[in-house]
């Protein structure tokens, strides 16, 4: 096997860091008692070492928390929305909830109680622990434009282009006779934004 | 041979036709007029103006 590339192993190396350590934080979670459950929208975590029996759950929503049944929470039994209500009511963190989508639970609002954010933020996926070199810079300017600068693949109408150590200004008022790019329009048209 | 980048590590911005701007991987978003600065790893910018989120897009650019 000396014939694989040296550049392949660090790839492989860092998946089975991963895979071990996903592996590592299931088991406590099982010996734990701690339990999680999925539909194709949201992730509820189940906490029994918090529950002060408040009830909330399975008064309400029966279908999804039945508390005689095994696995006792059924995520096919309500939609989404009403599952997320039903968490939110718990007084304590023993059911807290997240999107399965990363980037929705950044944009969540503190009126959603029981979201893991403000709840269990250690369960939210964390950005990488080490810092990434050269990050792009992306500014948006004040009533004008994006201004991106450094290197980067610009995908635009089917076309990938790698954009080395450059700026781009991309408008953002949509009144450009240069599309996508800035061509100083926003000023003439009094853009706020 | 050319080695691979880590896929973190590389940023794409991508145009979407009437649409927004979608820009992943590792950058820094600075807003000069909100004063906020972060590094969310992927978002969705507004291209139409129309937005009542802006930056980010909320979808207004579909509205006739």
């Amino acid at each position: 096997m000396s014939a694989i590339p040296v550049l392949f192993t660090k790839n492989v190396k860092l998946q089975t860091d991963n895979q071990l350590r996903n592996a590592y934080m299931d088991r406590e979670d099982s010996l734990s008692g701690n339990r999680k459950y999925s539909n194709e929208e949201i992730t509820v975590y189940w906490k029994p070492s918090a529950c002060v029996h408040a009830s909330y759950c399975y008064r309400e929503l029966i279908e999804v928390f039945d508390p005689s049944r095994r696995p006792w929470v059924d995520m096919k039994g309500a939609p989404t929305q009403k599952i997320i209500d039903t968490v939110n009511l718990c007084p304590t963190e023993a059911l807290t909830w997240k999107w399965n989508d990363e980037v929705r639970n950044r944009q969540v609002g503190s009126d959603q109680l029981n979201h893991i954010k403000f709840r269990r933020p250690e369960l939210l996926e964390k950005e990488p622990e080490e810092p990434l070199e050269n990050p792009v810079s992306v500014k948006i300017m004040a009533d004008g434009p994006i201004v991106i600068k450094g290197n980067f693949i610009l995908e635009h109408g089917g076309n990938r282009k790698e954009i080395t150590d450059s700026i781009i200004s991309v408008c953002r008022c949509g009144k450009s006779d240069h599309q996508p790019f800035c061509d100083g329009k926003h000023r003439k048209t009094g853009f706020i934004g | 041979m050319e080695e691979k980048k880590d896929k973190k590590n590389v940023t794409v911005v991508e145009v979407i036709e009437s649409g927004p701007l979608r820009i992943s991987g590792n950058f820094i978003l600075k807003d000069m007029k909100r004063d906020a600065e972060n590094a969310p790893g992927e978002v969705w910018l507004c291209r139409c103006g129309r937005s009542a989120d802006k930056p980010f897009c909320d979808g207004s650019h579909k509205i006739k």
